[in-house]
């Protein structure tokens, strides 16, 4: 091969080298900017964030009293109030069980005829202490950190993840 | 990327200047990239605009150099497609690519129309001015004027409507149709010879011009005035750097000669450069053997010298008058400061303004399903529960009201479904929900 013909191929195989780089810095700074800008925030909201369920003085019987509590979400520039159900146990000294399915985050339902939870999307049932009877869920009814202060009974709401035998809470 | 075998451009200098169509590839795909990464958390709602854009800029990772990204780019590419444009003509672009001429000019104009739909979307002070003048531009038209105002509003004022249309017209609109001129642009590029002595050139003035931006916007910010809420009666808006030639030309102009030369010229200028490989004719050849080339170069010469000369000068006219010199760097260290305050959040609905004043268990359990969650009424079939927000501000409505009527709501002159709760409350629990319901405003 002459001479003049390798220079060139060599010129042409350097020359090509600039258009790689500059679309690799260009595309490597922005998708690094990209990365740091998506990268998904876990806030923490306070972990004494106790909510009010009921006073304790209404909370009497063997079944499970349904209650709504209210919990903040900060979510970026926003901050969201969502509904949360949970059941009372006052058998069980108050106990407090979160309404949502540990299956697939469907929310139970307390069933008086036959005296169980139910999840009404893909039918797992829970006893009324929460433990798990049958159907896809993997574990009972997540039970939620509660105490009593000045006669009212209070709620640490926490969110688990789904789909695991164990108790496990999400970040 | 243009190797015209029929005009050649010789010299070091000359091959040089071919490489605005990488620069302008490039801004492109930075503009694209960095709008497409504020779209994540961008909210296009008069109420959340300008919260979305502070959290972008104070408090998303990067979002602030993202965000100068794409508002600085957004003023550089103009310039280079412009830059592009005159490149073409020295090359007889016109009579040989009749392709890469139209799509030139096709993109000065989207490109021109991104920045004026995109400005308006931070919604603060300044977007909010804009979208007036805007709105006056095309409301002050001939014939069409009032038709264009209604339709680029969504209706007879500024509003929600406004903003997402703009929004619509600016992250889909105009980036399908630039996306389009420009495919059709590279695809019968790609069908030539390739010359990577070109594609080299392009690649490195590309580069150059990238480092430049990155490094520019890594010094200045992209501006974030005031929201149109807090901005005072002497808040100086100022439009971006590609739009200072109109803004000082609108000085000059009475009435609606401001739209004739804001819209109606530009757009016929436009219209003559796009038709131009179609104007050799033998009357224009009969002045000039030149005569496209003349022509676009009168339109784009005298397009730059307005350009440049309002821009300075309305640079000049800021910094002469010691008021609006003192009003700009005012709110230049307001912005400042505005930056460098932490974010906060903003509550999101009626729901998070019930969790900073949360209604006692008592009322969840006993009054929420009639009288609403947090006291804002509701009908059920024909049944008709009243709002007990503001309830104080009637008659016999007093906390210890409140109290009685729980006792004896008929003594009140209410009547079923409203019941008695005189034995289902405890005194305390009905103290409780009288305490929370005088506080809803």
């Amino acid at each position: 091969m002459p001479n003049a013909q390798v220079t060139k191929q060599n010129r042409r195989k350097f020359l090509s080298l600039f258009p790689l780089t500059v679309v690799v810095g260009v595309f490597t700074s922005i998708a690094a900017a990209g990365f740091r800008f998506l990268r998904p925030r876990i806030t923490q909201t306070g972990s004494e964030n106790w909510t009010d369920v009921a006073s304790v003085s209404e909370l009497q019987g063997n079944l499970p009293v349904p209650k709504q509590i209210r919990t903040e979400h900060y979510a970026g520039w926003a901050i969201t109030s969502e509904a949360r159900k949970v059941f009372v146990l006052p058998a069980k000294g108050n106990q407090v069980l979160s309404a949502i399915c540990p299956h697939e985050g469907c929310e139970v339902w307390w069933e008086k005829d036959s005296n169980q939870f139910s999840c009404p999307c893909h039918e797992s049932y829970f006893a009324a202490d929460g433990s798990r009877l049958s159907g896809p869920a993997r574990r009972g009814l997540d039970q939620l950190p509660s105490r009593v202060q000045d006669g009212k009974l209070q709620v640490l709401y926490e969110a688990f993840e789904n789909n695991s035998a164990e108790q496990i809470k999400r970040a | 990327m243009s190797d015209f075998k029929s005009v050649s451009l010789n010299g070091t200098m000359s091959r040089w200047l071919t490489t605005t169509s990488g620069v302008v590839l490039m801004l492109l795909f930075v503009q694209f990239a960095s709008g497409l990464l504020l779209s994540f958390y961008y909210v296009p709602s008069v109420d959340h605009a300008y919260t979305s854009v502070a959290f972008i800029e104070k408090a998303a990772s990067s979002g602030s150099w993202i965000r100068s990204l794409h508002h600085y780019g957004s003023q550089w590419l103009p310039l280079f497609v412009f830059l592009h444009l005159f490149r073409l003509i020295f090359c007889e672009a016109y009579k040989y690519r009749k392709l890469h001429w139209i799509a030139a000019v096709i993109l000065l104009g989207l490109v021109m129309a991104a920045g004026a739909t995109g400005y308006s979307l931070p919604w603060d002070a300044r977007a909010f001015f804009s979208t007036r003048v805007a709105e006056g531009l095309l409301g002050g038209l001939p014939v069409i004027g009032r038709m264009a105002r209604l339709w680029l509003l969504g209706g007879a004022e500024i509003s929600t409507l406004t903003l997402s249309r703009f929004f619509a017209l600016h992250v889909l609109v105009t980036p399908f149709l630039i996306l389009l001129i420009v495919g059709v642009r590279v695809a019968k590029q790609s069908g030539g010879n390739v010359c990577w002595e070109t594609i080299s050139r392009n690649a490195i003035a590309a580069g150059v011009i990238f480092l430049g931006l990155a490094l520019w916007t890594l010094k200045f910010h992209a501006p974030l005035g005031p929201s149109v809420s807090d901005a005072t009666a002497e808040y100086l808006p100022r439009p971006g750097g590609q739009f200072l030639w109109l803004y000082q030309t609108l000085k000059y102009l009475p009435g609606s000669l401001g739209s004739i030369l804001g819209v109606v010229i530009p757009g016929l200028a436009l219209l003559v450069l796009l038709t131009l490989p179609w104007l050799d004719v033998a009357m224009l050849r009969s002045l000039s053997r030149h005569s496209q080339q003349l022509i676009a170069t009168l339109i784009l010469g005298v397009a730059a010298i307005w350009i440049v000369g309002m821009t300075s000068a309305s640079y000049l006219s800021d910094r002469r008058d010691p008021r609006t010199r003192q009003q700009l760097a005012k709110q230049a260290a307001e912005e400042d400061t505005f930056r460098r305050t932490p974010f906060r959040q903003v509550a999101l609905n009626m729901s998070a303004e019930t969790s900073r004043n949360p209604p006692p268990g008592v009322y969840a359990t006993f009054c929420a399903s009639c009288h609403g969650e947090r006291g804002e009424g509701a009908t059920q079939a024909k049944l008709k529960f009243p709002p007990l927000i503001g309830v104080t501000s009637k008659p016999h409505r007093t906390r210890d009201d409140i109290i009685g009527l729980l006792n004896d709501p008929e003594s009140y002159g209410l009547q079923a479904p409203m019941r008695s709760f005189a034995t289902k409350l405890t005194e305390p629990e009905k103290r409780e929900i009288a305490d929370w319901v005088v506080t809803l405003k």
